[in-house]
């Protein structure tokens, strides 16, 4: 398909060693990141259109910590800059949408978030409604683990199930030079394992990463400039639902991706590679079914979440890999997915194409 | 390419006071979008995706608060999106709205943005939770000591501006501060804060919320009321410190306009545009705003303030609305100047009204003067033609 | 680069006042009276009440009706291991509730002694605290327990005649959060040579800027520095600028009477430390030119606990402040725009 100006791809992707614990600041984890996706298309800093991140203040437990991140991108002389207080995912969406009006035809879009300096079992308690949830201390683990087991209860899966996701990703994750856990792991040996949150076991919860990812984004003609390869984006779409999980119709399915899915069209072809960020190990087989995806996708070649979760960049990451296995790997169709808030709250759907 | 017409069609704020008791977080959100609703004569299933922007969420100590306010606003099954740019977060909320529409990826956007100031504490979130808070107005002021040094302005301005400003928001419903009997006298007795700041030039803390609805050029021209057209976005920023940085006079700010003027062929910005709603949160910053945005030439701006132009008589109206230092629930800051703008060449200020406004500029910033936004907006999409 | 990684804790605490608004002073007006109510609204009564219908964000209105005490469960996860922020320190179980009376579930707890004894479709009864313990939060439930009587709730489903003015209208809520931050190197730098009684910045290679309390970057450039970069500043400077700030008084505030903080230019340097204090003269005082030194504190007794990688340039416990030199002021065109 001949593409045009209003066409928008993913031409270059960076993103940090993924760990448990950086000695970096956010900006200090980001500047390399971010300059060297600008290099890996052969720009300086000063041919960017537009800038924008996700980071949050609440990881760092103080205000305005991204206004520093602006030291990251050299921004002198000034440049057309925005942020946004969620995932790098979402920074995307406004970088594409920022595109989209015609003006400008290159775009980075990064995400930060250094999750070390807080314990998220408590940390996002405050992300819950602030009347009814956050006084008792609903925690996170514990609000996905309501999830999980409604889902078990639903006869969809078993905890075995779960295990064998888990496997499954950190297997892969042995490949990627990025992950933070990786490895082969026996599913008797994991389900061995004492519950964390009944019936969620440590194995099921996501890691505790630091970690950044940057993408930088191309218009039209420009991204061939860029980018032997470019990898189109067809389709990106996001909805968010109720946020108490009690007033969904039914949490063992995910409306809001199955929703994001159809307005990006994922279903109009075959998906060669889906990049899902499902933080907790039972989230990728409700993901998954919202996709409407069958068995010829191949899952999380990255290993996802389960391999490295830096909390407001993990999003952006999926996008960055599922990009990059059209742009290196030649696959034709590609699909990346992001999630934010308790239980699947809110989801991000991006299908991406390489030319035939 | 370039993008589609947006159009304003639907303009909501709460009443604003230092405490609102008597809402939760979601009843503040909620008033000012119905409001913007019934203003567009539309309902919550008309909006086809919600951006919500507020200032630093330790305000509230909510995190990520769109998650909770999803249903309250609508949002469940659509699209909500979350902006948090500093001071200038208003102002940014407005413009990924309009952009939604422009790029034409929806057809109706609610933009609302908000703060609970009272819910918490500001002057503690910005010392990081720490004593020694140097607050906002301690960032700022040595900033403003610098424009008077470089401009040789008077010790008055400052007064002067602080209560014009008050003057216009006691015409203003919703305005927190109606401050119908102050006098420079007053404002030179209240207790000193930032030197040289004065008590009364410095804003207030509020509670308060602002929704605005864009739409399309089709949904623009069916309007029950006249629209507002954004005519041009622009979202500056620069590093917050560096040798050789001017924080008095930003790079970006002048940035900001420069690219506002130049897309919708403004060449004499104090001529051809009708008024302005800047983001002036210590009173210095409207002379220092006048001259960044090449309103006024370097060292004059307060010229205008001094002569009375700025006044809601005079030649270039400015902050009509009574601006931040009648109100100021941070995140809502922003798009509280950027609605009023609309409400202006929408004719609908009420009594502070600017006659006959076809053209006007609305202006927010924020953190250490280093992050900028700015559109203008016309009674028609033509306003200079 | 010293081998031991500083740690620094934080603790993020601040007492939030809620205000609630209707539909939510009703409901905790009635729970801190021992009843739970919920609020019958779009064909269905949603308890806890919300405002607004979730699906289609319509005024939810005051039909409120009676619901629990008792209720089923649904969805139940265990935590055997209780954190600071649960408000019960045994083991106990997170669950989806769906009280007597509602139509769909809340979320609370269940004390029920044991994992083995959670079940799906189990009854439960909510034990509420003491009356004069009940403040109007959720957590006025104490938890729910299992129902001694499976029985049907007496009275769920009934109406609730609410006041007109509720009771409760406010509430409480304690942020309590801890972090731990770990020195970046370049802040490591920093502390080594605040200990060792020197000011030290580091100087970028394109640009020849100097930024000191180092940041391990230029942010003009967008180049990262490192101890390579690092060149030795003067602690003595000229003061381009300053403000004096009448302290606004909030939970942690140690500061009573009006402070200067200043901007001090480094000599020979394009280097500016902001937010300094100066000492021994009063704030209304401090002026513009004036030369400064800086004032160590003795070396035994220097600390750099309190500098983390929050603010840039701080002196922790080693600088004390800045004193007048005595030297005549600077001319002012010599520092006007230097105030970066």
């Amino acid at each position: 398909m001949a593409r045009t100006e209003n066409d928008i791809a993913i031409v270059g992707f960076s993103q940090s060693p993924m760990v448990r614990r950086s000695q970096k600041t956010e900006t200090e984890m980001m500047l390399p990141v971010v300059q060297s996706a600008i290099a890996s298309v052969g720009l300086t800093k000063n041919d960017i259109g537009f800038t924008v991140s996700g980071s949050c203040d609440y990881l760092s437990g103080q205000a305005f910590s991204f206004v520093s991140n602006v030291d990251a991108y050299g921004a002198w002389p000034p440049i057309n800059e925005s942020h946004v207080e969620m995932d790098g995912a979402w920074a995307l969406y406004e970088a594409f949408v920022r595109l989209l009006q015609g003006d400008i035809d290159t775009a980075v879009a990064a995400g930060v978030g250094k999750n070390s300096n807080s314990d998220p079992s408590t940390l996002f308690t405050i992300e819950m409604d602030p009347y009814y949830l956050t006084p008792i201390g609903a925690d996170p683990w514990s609000m996905a683990a309501l999830q999980a087991r409604a889902y078990l209860d639903s006869g969809k899966a078993t905890e075995r199930d779960f295990a064998e996701v888990v496997a499954r990703n950190r297997a892969n994750a042995k490949s990627n030079p990025h992950a933070q856990l990786s490895g082969d792991f026996d599913i008797d040996e994991l389900l061995a394992a004492d519950y964390v949150r009944n019936p969620l076991r440590r194995h099921d919860l996501p890691p505790t990463t630091d970690g950044c990812a940057a993408i930088v984004l191309a218009r039209g003609k420009k991204a061939y400039d860029l980018c032997e390869r470019p990898a189109w984006i067809t389709g990106i779409d996001h909805r968010i639902e109720a946020h108490l999980p009690t007033m969904r119709a039914d949490i063992t399915k995910s409306v809001s991706t199955a929703l994001a899915a159809q307005g990006a069209g994922v279903g109009n072809a075959p998906i060669d590679v889906a990049e899902i960020y499902a933080p907790f190990s039972f989230q990728e087989l409700i993901i998954r079914e919202a996709l409407g995806l069958d068995a010829s996708t191949e899952i999380n070649p990255s290993g996802g979440a389960l391999a490295a979760n830096p909390v407001m960049v993990s999003g952006l990451i999926r996008m960055g890999e599922a990009a990059t296995q059209i742009m290196k790997n030649g696959k034709r169709r590609t699909l990346a997915h992001a999630t934010s808030g308790p239980c699947l709250q809110q989801n991000l759907v991006c299908v991406l194409e390489g030319d035939e | 390419m370039s993008h589609q017409p947006v159009a304003v069609v639907g303009i909501g704020q709460t009443h604003h006071k230092k405490r609102r008791g008597d809402v939760s977080i979601a009843g503040l959100v909620r008033e000012a979008a119905v409001r913007a609703l019934e203003d567009a004569n539309m309902d919550w299933g008309d909006i086809d995706a919600v951006v919500l922007g507020k200032a630093p969420d330790l305000f509230e100590g909510v995190m990520k608060p769109e998650m909770y306010l999803a249903d309250a606003l609508g949002a469940v099954n659509k699209p909500m999106f979350r902006v948090h740019t500093a001071g200038s977060v208003g102002g940014s909320t407005g413009i990924v709205g309009s952009h939604l529409v422009g790029s034409g990826r929806h057809k109706r956007v609610l933009s609302l943005a908000f703060e609970k100031q009272s819910e918490g504490n500001a002057q503690f979130a910005l010392g990081g939770g720490k004593s020694g808070s140097i607050g906002a107005g301690g960032a700022f002021a040595p900033f403003i000591r610098a424009y008077i040094r470089r401009s040789g302005a008077p010790e008055d301005i400052g007064w002067r501006v602080a209560v014009k400003d008050r003057l216009n928001g006691a015409k203003n419903p919703y305005a927190h501060l109606k401050l119908a009997d102050i006098t420079i006298d007053k404002v030179r007795e209240s207790p000193m804060m930032w030197d040289p700041l004065h008590f009364l030039e410095s804003c207030p803390s509020s509670d308060g919320a602002c929704a605005v609805i864009f739409t399309d050029e089709d949904g623009g021209k069916a309007a029950s009321k006249p629209p507002a057209w954004v005519l041009a976005t622009a979202m500056k920023s620069e590093p917050s410190t560096f040798a050789g940085r001017d924080p008095v006079s930003p790079q970006a700010a002048h940035d900001c306009s420069d690219e506002i003027y130049k897309a919708i062929g403004v060449t004499n910005p104090r001529e051809q545009i009708d008024c302005a709603e800047l983001y002036v949160p210590f009173s210095w910053y409207e002379p220092m705003w006048l001259e960044a945005h090449d309103i006024a030439a370097p060292g004059e701006g307060w010229k205008m303030t001094e002569r009375g132009d700025t006044a809601l008589d005079g030649s270039f109206p400015v902050n009509m609305s009574g601006g931040v230092l009648s109100s100021n629930p941070i995140g809502a800051s922003g798009l509280l100047r950027f609605s009023e703008a609309a409400l202006q060449v929408r004719g609908q200020a009420g009594e502070h009204q600017v006659g006959g406004a076809k053209l006007a500029i609305a202006q927010a910033y924020g953190a250490n003067a280093q992050f900028f936004a700015m559109w203008a907006v016309g009674s028609s999409l033509d306003p200079l033609g | 680069m010293p081998d031991v990684v500083h740690e620094s804790v934080f603790n993020l605490q601040f007492p939030f006042t809620r205000t609630l608004g209707s539909t939510l002073s009703t409901f905790f007006s009635a729970l801190a009276q021992g009843q739970i109510i919920g609020v019958r609204t779009g064909g269905r009564v949603i308890a806890p009440p919300l405002e607004y219908d979730p699906d289609t964000a319509a005024d939810s209105g005051t039909d409120y009706v009676k619901v629990g005490p008792k209720g089923t469960v649904s969805a139940w996860t265990w935590v055997p291991e209780p954190t600071h922020l649960h408000t019960i320190k045994n083991p106990f179980a997170f669950a989806f509730i769906t009280l007597d009376g509602a139509d769909t579930a809340m979320i609370h707890l269940v004390d029920a002694g044991s994992e083995s004894a959670m079940k799906p479709g189990m009854r439960v009864e909510a034990t509420f605290k003491p009356v004069d313990e009940r403040v109007g939060r959720i957590d006025d439930i104490l938890a729910f327990v299992p129902a001694a009587d499976p029985a049907p709730s007496a009275g769920a489903g009934e109406s609730w005649d609410a006041p007109a003015e509720p009771e409760i209208s406010t509430q409480d809520s304690y942020c309590d959060l801890v972090y731990v931050d770990n020195t970046s190197a370049s802040t490591l730098l920093w502390m080594e040579s605040l200990l060792a009684g020197k000011l030290v910045g580091q100087k970028c290679p394109v640009c020849s800027r100097t930024f000191v309390g180092p940041r391990g970057m230029c942010c003009v450039d967008a180049i990262e520095l490192d101890e390579t970069n690092v060149v030795d500043v003067p602690d003595r400077g000229v003061i381009t600028n300053f403000t004096v700030i009448t302290p606004v008084q909030y939970p942690g505030q140690l500061e009573t009477e009006p402070f200067a903080r200043c901007s001090i230019l480094l000599d020979g340097t394009d280097a500016v430390m902001a937010q300094q204090s100066i000492l021994d003269i009063p704030a209304d005082q401090v002026r513009v030119g004036m030369h400064v030194a800086a004032v160590w504190v003795p070396e035994a007794e220097r600390d750099v606990s309190e500098i983390g990688n929050r603010g840039w340039g701080s002196g922790g416990d080693c600088i004390s402040g800045w004193r007048h030199t005595g030297q005549p002021d600077e001319p002012e065109e010599n520092y006007l725009e230097r105030m970066m």
